[in-house]
């Protein structure tokens, strides 16, 4: 995102990104229920239960950008959660415990859904914000899908969606509304769609669009996904995204290459790490982790289709389907080079890069780079060491 | 190991604690193979795992990526968290075998949906090892090897209570040493010596000076390193409980013999003592151990933490705190696979040890 070059809609997602939040507080004056939830979540059947669906992931990932997520942690240190716990969890159990909020308190939830197609350390850290908050959780459990369409996984997650709507039934009193969430499932569709149209304008040479935006216009498709202000939110962006295309308005000033990025960005970094893409005329096109929204739902089968969207997302996927899907972008996005991130909060996401480094490498012949350091602890962040792994990778652009 | 394949000519599937149905590697006629720590050559490994993972996934890769593990023919890896759902994919990339599994155990343990998809899960991995094997795993192959390893785990609770009540007869390094070699050797051959031992050992009078170690509960994912129980010893205690997966967990439960064998072993599994690695709502393991320290009568309780155990670590707060509040003494001693720090750890051992009252010897 060059700085002289903001989005006109940016100002209408803070405005968006504000009403939300403010939804959340009023929500909870009025005894409607706030629910914690996860990133890849099946946010659709909280939407269409009437409940508000609070992301502490965004929370951790606005005091990671805000350049705090250390202070944070260091609560949650003091107690003896140790500093190589995912940055996310370490900032909303320090939230708890902490007597100070920079960045505000994190919305307390009254009941908590986790869904672990991502990791095991949502469902952790969720377990220990339930004893902490005193309240319900209920945990989606999603087995690891290999390269197969994997029909176990899914009867098992259709059963326990199933187990998920007893429960919220039984928690808010009110019988679940099924034409609500083919409603709800229909704008999911739509925002999707349109985000994943807007991702592909990144493809264009020179692009209008790239990762580093889609990492700031990315907050709607996670949180209000499902809803009508997302859909309207995207079309307005995808307008002005024509119209930028239009008049040739670049994302960055001279584009020569386009690069693909695993998987998450470094929160408080990501201004240094644009300007310096920027700076070597590289323009990062895709990622995983911007790519992950791009549900299609059948609203013929609404349980079936979320459990197949949601199980086969590609984070609950095996090594050779992520090293694949990661070769298909390169493809699709015709990019010339990859850098992988080594994110030291994420397991999942970090374990095995070096050999899939390896490997793709072999397969595309383009060169590609590792770099170790975390999406939100500063303390873990050195900017030589990532220049170190990041210079002679652009030198090989050239 | 490697005489052993060559004298029966049979093949051995390695698996990862914890929780792996061995039962049903017996029952297909294969050696189950428990791999854990080992290796000091980690310089391999390190060039596939950062430095943030835990020393008992990095030991079991380098193993394999040495050579040391050449004899295995397949492997069977449980998801027990990011880190083993991660190590399967970088195992099968450097050191394929021909035969490589990832149990995939539900997460969620007390809801209808958990028992009903376990069962399918017991049936898939069955199906795989009958595919390796070339033939069906017959029911009465699978009673067999469940009532094998049921015996198994019953002389090695009744050498666990021998050691509860004589630590002088059976200390608690012999103790789980026996536990932990059991896991590599031939169950039938285990067996037999157990049971010979134990005749031995049952006719001893008890003796008296026993009562003078202090027993202390001992919990973590992995009991490693084992000179923790020399320190334990030589400053006057004795382990009188435990939740290790290669400790108590691994011996506890046993499979019904009454129904059939699938439903059977995902009951057993469903029913296990709790543990960090599944997530169950308001962490009852710490009320289990706390009943299991006052049941046995424990001073205190020592928690092990292998760095970098993402599971455990989560739950470590609550679980010191429920001891605390139960007025019981209670340290964290973080471990590794590979011998670091036990300068460090028995100084800190002593340290505990002086607190609750115990002398060295
Ligand atoms: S960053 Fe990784 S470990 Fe942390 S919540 Fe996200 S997926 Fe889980
Ligand atoms: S449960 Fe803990 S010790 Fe075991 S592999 Fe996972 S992180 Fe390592």
């Amino acid at each position: 995102m060059s700085t002289k070059n903001i989005f006109k809609t940016a100002a209408l997602m803070k405005e968006m990104m504000k009403n939300y939040h403010e939804s959340g507080q009023k929500a909870k004056k009025e005894g409607r229920p706030v629910a914690w939830v996860t990133a890849v979540f099946p946010v659709e059947l909280i939407y269409a239960a009437g409940l508000f669906p609070y992301y502490p992931e965004n929370f951790g990932a606005v005091a990671a950008a805000k350049k705090i997520a250390h202070e944070l942690s260091a609560a949650a240190e003091g107690k003896g959660y140790a500093s190589d716990l995912c940055g996310y969890a370490r900032c909303g159990i320090g939230d708890a415990f902490s007597e100070e909020h920079p960045v505000g308190r994190i919305l307390e939830p009254d009941l908590l859904f986790c869904c672990n197609t991502q990791c095991g350390s949502l469902p952790k850290w969720f377990e220990v914000a339930s004893r902490f908050y005193d309240a319900p959780y209920f945990l989606l459990d999603s087995p690891r899908v290999g390269l197969e369409t994997d029909r176990l996984c899914i009867e098992y997650f259709i059963e326990q969606l199933k187990e998920m709507i007893k429960f919220i039934e039984k928690q808010t009193g009110q019988p679940f509304d099924y034409d609500r969430l083919t409603e709800v499932l229909s704008l999911s569709n739509e925002a999707c769609r349109l985000w994943n149209e807007i991702l592909d304008s990144a493809a264009l040479k020179p692009a209008p669009f790239g990762f580093f935006d889609a990492c700031f216009h990315m907050a709607p498709i996670v949180t209000l996904r499902g809803t009508r202000e997302a859909v309207d939110y995207y079309r307005a962006l995808k307008k002005e995204i024509d119209e930028r295309i239009e008049k040739k308005i670049t994302a960055i000033p001279k584009e020569r290459h386009k690069i693909y990025f695993d998987h998450i960005p470094c929160w408080p970094k990501l201004r240094w790490f644009s300007e310096l893409f920027a700076s070597k005329g590289a323009l990062v096109v895709a990622s995983q982790y911007t790519h992950s929204w791009a549900y299609s739902f059948d609203l013929e089968r609404p349980l079936e289709s979320l459990a197949e969207n949601y199980t086969h997302e590609f984070v609950n996927r095996c090594f050779d389907y992520r090293v694949r899907r990661k070769i298909s972008f390169m493809k699709k996005y015709n990019v010339d080079g990859f850098v992988l991130f080594s994110n030291r909060s994420c397991k999942p996401s970090a374990f095995g890069l070096y050999a899939k480094s390896k490997l793709i490498r072999e397969k595309t012949g383009r060169p590609g780079a590792v770099f170790e350091a975390d999406m939100s602890d500063l303390r873990l962040f050195s900017e030589d060491q990532v220049l170190a792994k990041l210079e002679p990778f652009f030198e090989q652009l050239n | 190991m490697k005489q052993w394949k060559k004298e029966s000519g049979g093949k051995a599937i390695g698996f990862l604690l914890s929780d792996v149905p061995e039962e049903m590697i017996h029952a297909a006629g294969f050696f189950p193979y428990a791999i854990v720590g080992g290796s000091t050559n980690l310089e391999e490994a390190n060039a596939h795992l950062q430095s943030w993972a835990c020393s008992n996934s990095r030991s079991a890769l380098a193993r394999a990526l040495e050579g040391e593990l050449d004899f295995l023919d397949g492997l069977i890896i449980p998801h027990t968290c990011d880190t083993m759902r991660m190590l399967l994919d970088l195992w099968e990339h450097l050191r394929p075998l021909p035969y490589m599994e990832n149990f995939r155990l539900p997460r969620q343990v007390n809801r209808a949906s958990a028992g009903q998809y376990l069962v399918g899960e017991l049936e898939r991995i069955k199906k795989g090892l009958e595919i390796y094997r070339g033939s069906p795993i017959e029911k009465g192959e699978l009673q067999e090897s469940i009532k094998l390893y049921n015996q198994n785990r019953l002389l090695l609770r009744r050498l666990t209570e021998l050691h509860n009540h004589s630590p002088n007869l059976i200390n608690s390094r012999q103790l789980y040493t026996v536990i932990n070699a059991a896991m590599i050797m031939p169950r039938e051959e285990v067996n037999r010596l157990l049971k010979l031992a134990l005749e031995d050992l049952e006719q001893k009078p008890i003796n008296e000076s026993s009562a003078q170690y202090l027993p202390l509960l001992m919990s973590g994912t992995l009991l490693e390193p084992f000179e923790v129980l020399d320190y334990l010893e030589e400053f006057g205690g004795t382990v009188i409980a435990d939740d290790f997966q290669n400790g108590y967990r691994y011996i506890e439960a046993d499979v019904s013999t009454a129904t059939d064998p699938l439903k059977a072993l995902a009951d057993r599994q469903l029913k296990r003592i709790p543990s960090a690695v599944f997530d169950i709502e308001q962490n009852p393991r710490r009320y289990f151990l706390t009943g299991l320290a006052k049941e046995k009568k424990a001073v205190g309780a020592i928690f092990l933490h292998l760095t970098f155990c993402e599971p455990e670590n989560f739950d470590s707060y609550d679980n010191l705190k429920a001891m605390q509040d139960e007025g019981l003494p209670a340290i964290r001693i973080e471990t590794q696979f590979g011998g670091a720090g036990l300068g460090q750890i028995r100084t800190r051992i002593h340290a505990f040890m002086e607190m609750v009252g115990g002398e060295s010897r």
